[in-house]
């Protein structure tokens, strides 16, 4: 019972999702962080590599959340096979 | 797992060279292509090498797997308290808090050769934890 209740939620939540996603991809003008990132990606980092200075210091939170998952996926695999034996 | 001597000679030649090139990897991730993933990863493929060629047993002698692991987890840690350091100086969590330098130094970008550093040795031991566990539970290969 509990399966069919959470059906209609997913839609309810998939419709909301869908509706305010109010990005266009490849608009000019939903682009300017790019020009942004390139034109004071080294002034703002002092990085030479503009992948680097977005990975390690505009979008570090999700470096820091990606080797969370790294040491899940770790830790899961463990985890599972160890039980195995 | 038996492994002829040519492998073995050629495995125990080509180990710091691959090691030396993850390394350059890592510590010039901001500089040029590369940086912690892929050093990482290159780190982590030099142990399997070994691993593959040498067996289980005399790589469970050489690399201590428990050190790994503790190493692992300890290492999100320091990680984590690189972001505080960024609140206690007087800005935001994760804050660039290190001077920038001139651009184009190994020492430049603040503290970027260091999450690089941190990043290298987790995504290696991450690899390798992920390898091992699957070749010692699952069998021979």
């Amino acid at each position: 019972m509990k399966k069919y209740i959470s059906i209609p939620f997913l839609i309810i939540i998939t419709i909301i999702i869908i509706t305010s996603i109010g990005l266009e991809y490849g608009n000019p003008r939903n682009m300017e962080f790019v020009k942004y990132y390139l034109e004071q990606g080294l002034n703002d980092t002092g990085a030479m590599n503009l992948v680097a200075a977005v990975y390690l210091d505009y979008r570090v939170y999700d470096t820091l959340i990606e080797t969370v998952i790294l040491f899940m996926a770790v830790a899961g695999i463990t985890f599972f096979l160890q039980r195995r034996k | 797992m038996k492994s002829s001597n040519i492998i073995k000679t050629i495995a125990q030649k080509l180990f710091p060279f691959i090691t030396l090139f993850g390394i350059y990897l890592i510590l010039n991730g901001h500089l040029s292509p590369g940086g912690g993933f892929q050093g990482g990863v290159v780190l982590g493929t030099a142990v399997i090498l070994l691993f593959l060629s040498y067996g289980i047993e005399a790589t469970e002698q050489k690399v201590k797997m428990r050190c790994l692991s503790i190493l692992e987890e300890a290492i999100i840690l320091f990680f984590i308290f690189l972001g505080i350091l960024g609140i206690s100086t007087g800005y935001f969590f994760l804050k660039n808090f290190l001077p920038l330098g001139r651009a184009g130094q190994i020492l430049s970008a603040g503290f970027m050769p260091l999450l690089n550093l941190v990043i290298g040795i987790k995504v290696a031991a991450g690899i390798f934890g992920i390898f091992y566990i699957l070749f010692k539970y699952r069998g021979e290969i």
